[in-house]
């Protein structure tokens, strides 16, 4: 299994962690500031470590960021029909 | 070519949702507008239109990001057929959702289906669904889809989406595309100046204000605003006793243009 | 419980249950273990009726029809009124005999179907439902709220009908309550906004329907239960419009997967709030509006082809409710296997399957002929479809899982449930003198009520509804660049004909008087239909109320439902659709009795609409109706937190008259805006025409058609059956001939750049347009 977080870029304005952030100061919470991503838990057929990552980049790459503003991340997860 | 031969094509999959009110107004001007689902496409191909509309929605669901699904499988499934279309100046166009696919297909900003988007259409600045009805100038008259329309001319048309916010992949890239005419609508004041990213003039924040743009050629365009929410006179929000609205404007464009085809 | 009762069937994942033996409290246990929400009389009725055992398929089966939700126990039930009085059935006895006695020649099909359908013109119906999803948003408010919407247009759907407007009417805390104030489980209304807003607008917006109309409200009445309805307003070709299943059909079942969502959603609509409600997830539905589009697409082709003879949603009780209400209502039997049924999980058990309330599902019934054609239209839009069943002349509800019959009920009998009987104590509201100084300056005031969250511009929340999908909306909620809050929307929902549909709201849930708070908000909901040029209006009844097994809770519902009567008639006004949700207690009491009445009118030529903004300097504006010392529940006392007055009360032949006199002076050319005069009086009514435009306006109170003595009374007072009518400034001769014998009187001149009011001792306040918006709306520009 790989696990691939897309967040925006730094420097990109998020108007959903700023509205949330302002929603949680509201709330009393001493917060600064709230960035959101997106995970997305993929089940590989793979079971190579090195073919998952390059695979989950291309992925990336193709379909789950849009690389003008998001950045991803990603980690191989050792686990049930994952990489051993 | 005659008009009664000019066929459009209005591409639908499941989560589409504008393509009715996109084919009333192009039958409204005489042309033959069909609404085709992506299963039928790939089945009958796209050589007998002359027009391939991508209308707004929630294609897919919005999942991943806002028409990123869609733009990737016309990428992948119908790829050099509509480079063979695009080529031949027939006219592309996507309105909101529509248009969102067009830059995750990569057929916008260039209108060559590259791979990885050089722009993208992010979250409103404001975080949330914007319906409101904006003015939009028009940057650059005489393309196909401005035919109708002169440079620095004020429409009334309204919006309705999420993520509208353009963002070119960078500055340098920014200047190539207002240097080459490619930015085609941008929002702006009542008076016609620029919103300079004011809200709501500008409802989603987008850079240099930018709510439309097309490729060299002007025969692919893209737009956030919805022009056929603003054909007839009776759906304008105020000078309601006239015929038609400034969305009618651009449509009249095309047809123009593939009378001339 | 006694040993015994309950047995497990071996090989399946059914048990037995044995009635027979079982004493009162066993029932009642049961009745509660299962979810049933089955009072103890209803299960006496049913060790009764059945020898045997019965499966929990089958105990299910009765819990689910015979609930509250799914056959409106209380307002078929009778009632018992303190003084003697027996009422035979409230629906009955009042609102549906005003639609019987006013005999209406377009009423096509009342009270009868998943919505009620009217004429629209020779060839189209309208069809129309509103529903309430109170207990589901209140535990998960964007899933509650966004399958609310999701429900209510598959009602349409269940008419054959293309959904073309949404409406939401939502009522919440104060968003400003102290947090620790709110009782352990119950959310913060902060929190329920939030969430029913996006619910709203996520599925709306998905489904590429228009939402048009709405209101919202804030009280501390809905803390513990906020209320949150959803209607759908839709068009179909009237040769369409088939319910005829017969022997031999199959029982096609299409759309989203069955899963354990939504489990007991019926039993939960039928009981109190009072538990934690975080416990409760499990119950509310999970939306997916992207399937119910494409079900939207398949059902519209199957329509337009003629390929089924019946269709119905699954919505409460789901499959269970759907199989048995289809087979009943057409004088046949089914048969169903559970084995086919698309699952989300694998080890649902029989009974989950039967009731689960998982959404965006809706049953066709298909001759054997077109079954080919039908699965391959749900194929084409990538909708999953099972053939469930077959229709059979049998009258039972047969029910198969691995070969094994679990359920095998006699529909006579599910159908015949016990009557329920509720007792009622008799409701009046006594006016006790409200003591309230006159304020000395009225524009400080009239700023005041423009900024309370009940008056203030919803412009926030209206915005993040697509109001423009579809193209076909004329008259749109917000008016113009400056917003003005118009009274109507319409729809023009046919290409080639200028017609429209005029849709409106009338809720006055302040009013503290249940029948004249029904009466009032029966007669806004025609007079906002009105301000807009909205005629032949049809109405829905929408009651929420609290716990109808306690007289009080029902005394009020009694009178409420009496007005509906009265006015329904004296206003010629048919009720064609309606649904009640009841049980809305908390740990705070029980929600404040809240009747939301819609209006669905016509217009000829959506060209002729009439708008809130003012039109034009030097134009003369109007007041229409009488103003009255009617403070009881008016915003004025409200913000001020003060009780008593008179409650506004209608004048029926008074508001007939004017609202006829109306629509014929539209008609004639001569009204340029017009505005109905509700919550915040003609104060907030003639601020809200002003900031709707950039245009000035003063208005003399000495000319108010009125017997009040008081000019903060005169401004603020909610008095019914009153509009602002901006006239045509060479029109004025006409329209007063129009006019006459209707009271009204010209107030006031349209010009300059502020407000001005003229008081009854010769004061006069203003306030600029830009000081308005501020108040109301938070910033002076677009």
């Amino acid at each position: 299994m790989v696990r691939v977080e897309v967040k925006l870029k730094k420097g990109h304005f998020d108007p959903e962690g700023d509205v949330t952030t302002k929603s949680l100061r509201d709330l009393g919470f001493p917060v600064s500031g709230v960035r959101v991503s997106k995970v997305y838990t993929v089940e590989l057929e793979v079971n190579d470590k090195e073919r998952a990552m390059s695979l989950a980049r291309e992925m990336c790459r193709k379909l789950l960021a849009n690389p003008t503003k998001d950045d991803f991340f990603i980690e191989v997860l050792a686990g049930e029909g994952g990489v051993n | 070519m005659d008009l009664s031969r000019a066929k459009a094509c209005i591409a639908r999959v499941g989560g589409t949702n504008c393509d009715l009110e996109m084919k009333v107004a192009l039958e409204n001007l005489g042309l033959t507008a069909e609404v085709l689902h992506m299963k039928q496409i790939l089945k009958r191909g796209l050589s007998e239109y002359q027009l391939f509309v991508l209308p707004g929605g929630f294609s897919y669901g919005d999942y991943v990001r806002a028409g990123a699904i869609w733009g990737k499988e016309v990428h992948s499934k119908i790829k050099s057929e509509l480079e063979a279309f695009i080529d031949e100046e027939k006219l592309v166009m996507g309105v909101c959702n529509g248009f969102q696919v067009m830059i995750e297909a990569g057929i916008l900003p260039n209108g060559e289906l590259v791979e990885v988007p050089k722009a993208a259409l992010a979250n409103n600045m404001s975080a949330k669904y914007e319906c409101r009805w904006v003015y939009l100038r028009v940057e650059r008259g005489g393309t196909p889809f401005t035919g109708d329309l002169e440079t620095g001319e004020i429409l009334k048309i309204p919006v309705g989406h999420g993520e509208g916010r353009f963002i070119p992949a960078s500055e340098d890239f920014l200047k190539e595309l207002i240097e080459e005419g490619c930015v085609l609508f941008r929002y702006s004041m009542p008076s016609g100046e620029a919103a300079e990213g004011r809200y709501p003039y500008n409802p989603n924040g987008s850079v240099y204000d930018i709510a439309g743009i097309c490729n060299r050629k002007g025969n692919v365009m893209g737009m956030m605003p919805h022009p056929e929410r603003a054909f007839f006179g009776w759906q304008l929000p105020e000078e309601r006793n006239v015929p038609y609205g400034d969305g009618k404007r651009i449509f009249q464009g095309i047809i123009k243009y593939l009378q001339k085809y | 419980m006694k040993e015994g009762l309950i047995r497990k069937v071996p090989g399946v994942s059914v048990v037995e249950i044995d009635l027979s033996r079982a004493e009162d409290k066993d029932l009642s246990e049961i009745s509660q273990t299962m979810g049933l929400a089955l009072s103890l009389r209803e299960m006496k009725a049913l060790k009764e009726h059945y020898s045997r055992p019965l499966t929990d398929v089958e105990i299910q089966t009765f819990g689910q029809t015979w609930s509250e939700h799914c056959i409106h126990k209380t307002f078929k039930g009778i009632v018992e009124v303190e003084g003697g009085r027996r009422i035979n059935g409230l629906l009955k006895e009042y609102i549906m005999k005003a639609t019987k006695e006013l005999n209406k020649p377009w009423c096509y099909s009342v009270f009868e179907d998943n919505a009620g359908l009217i004429e629209f013109d020779q060839d189209y119906l309208v069809a129309a439902k509103v529903e309430t999803h109170n207990h589901p948003s209140a535990v998960e408010p964007f899933g509650g709220a966004a399958t609310g919407v999701g429900g209510v247009i598959r009602d349409i759907l269940g008419v054959w009908g293309e959904p073309i407007a949404n409406i939401d009417v939502l009522c919440f805390g104060p968003l400003d309550l102290p947090y620790e104030t709110l009782p352990h489980g119950l959310k913060h209304p902060k929190y329920i906004y939030k969430g029913v807003i996006a619910g709203i607008g996520s599925y709306g917006n998905n489904m590429g329907i228009p939402t048009v109309s709405g209101a919202i409200f804030f009280d501390s009445g809905y803390v513990g239960n906020p209320v949150v309805y959803c209607g759908c307003v839709g068009i179909l070709p009237k040769g369409f419009y088939v319910k005829d299943t017969k022997e031999g059909d199959y029982a096609v079942l299409a759309g989203g997967r069955t899963g354990r969502d939504g489990i007991h959603g019926v039993t939960f609509a039928s009981t109190d709030l009072m538990e934690d409600t975080d416990r409760l997830r499990p119950a509310v539905q999970i939306p997916n509006p992207l399937v119910e589009e494409r079900l939207r697409r398949a059902i519209i082709t199957i329509r337009d082809r003629r390929l089924a003879s019946g269709i119905t949603d699954l919505g409460g009780g789901g499959i269970s409710c759907a199989t048995g209400e289809m087979a009943n209502r057409s004088g046949l039997g089914i048969e169903v296997s559970l084995d086919v049924v698309h699952l989300k999980e694998p080890d649902l058990a029989p009974w989950e399957i039967w009731i689960s309330e998982s959404q965006e599902r809706m049953l066709l019934s298909v001759p054997e002929r077109n079954l080919g054609d039908v699965l391959e239209v749900f194929e084409d839009e990538d909708v999953e479809a099972c053939v469930l069943g077959r229709f059979n002349g049998s009258r039972r509800l047969r029910v198969y899982h691995r070969g094994l019959v679990v359920c095998d009920l006699d529909l006579e009998f599910l159908y015949s449930p016990p009557r329920a009987i509720r007792k009622a104590s008799h409701v009046e509201y006594v006016p006790t003198p409200c003591a309230l100084p006159e304020p000395k300056d009225l524009a400080e005031e009239l700023l005041r009520i423009l900024s309370d969250p009940n008056i203030r511009s919803k412009e926030d929340v209206i915005r993040t509804y697509d109001h423009e999908v579809r193209g076909c909306t004329a008259i749109k909620p917000l008016q113009g660049d400056l917003s003005g809050p118009n009274d109507a929307a319409i729809i023009k929902p046919l290409r080639d004909s200028w017609m429209g549909v005029v849709i409106s709201c009338g809720i006055t849930p302040f009013y503290p008087d249940p029948y004249w708070m029904a009466a009032a908000s029966i007669e806004e909901a025609i007079r906002n239909n009105t301000s807009v040029g909205g005629r032949r209006i049809a109405l829905l009844d929408n009651f929420v109320w609290g716990n109808p097994e306690r007289e009080d809770r029902m005394g009020s519902l009694v009178r409420a439902a009496e007005a509906c009567y009265d006015f329904s008639k004296a206003l010629d006004a048919p009720f064609i659709s309606g649904k009640d949700s009841l049980y809305n207690e908390s740990p705070l009491g029980p929600v404040r009795p809240t009747l939301l009445i819609t209006g669905i009118g016509i217009i000829p030529d959506v060209r002729k609409a009439v708008t809130v903004e003012l039109k034009e300097e030097g134009d003369p504006l109007y007041v229409l109706g009488v103003t009255r010392n009617e403070l009881a529940g008016s915003i004025y006392l409200k913000s001020k937190g003060l009780n008593g007055g008179e409650c506004p009360k209608v004048n029926a032949k008074i508001s007939k008259d004017t609202t006829q006199s109306l629509i014929k002076a539209m008609d004639s050319g001569l009204v340029a805006a017009c505005h109905d005069v509700s919550e915040g009086g003609i104060g907030v009514a003639a601020a809200e025409m002003v900031m709707a435009a950039n245009l000035g306006l003063s208005i003399d109170l000495r000319n108010v058609p009125s017997d009040v003595n008081r000019s903060d009374v005169l401004l603020f007072s909610e008095s019914t059956s009153r509009f602002l009518v901006e006239v045509k400034r060479d029109c004025v001769r006409e329209f007063e001939e129009i006019l006459q014998g209707v009271p009204h009187c010209k107030v006031g001149v349209v010009g300059g750049n502020s407000f001005r009011i003229f008081g009854l001792d010769g004061s006069t306040w203003e306030v600029g347009i830009s000081e308005l918006r501020h108040a109301w709306r938070g910033v002076d520009g677009p």
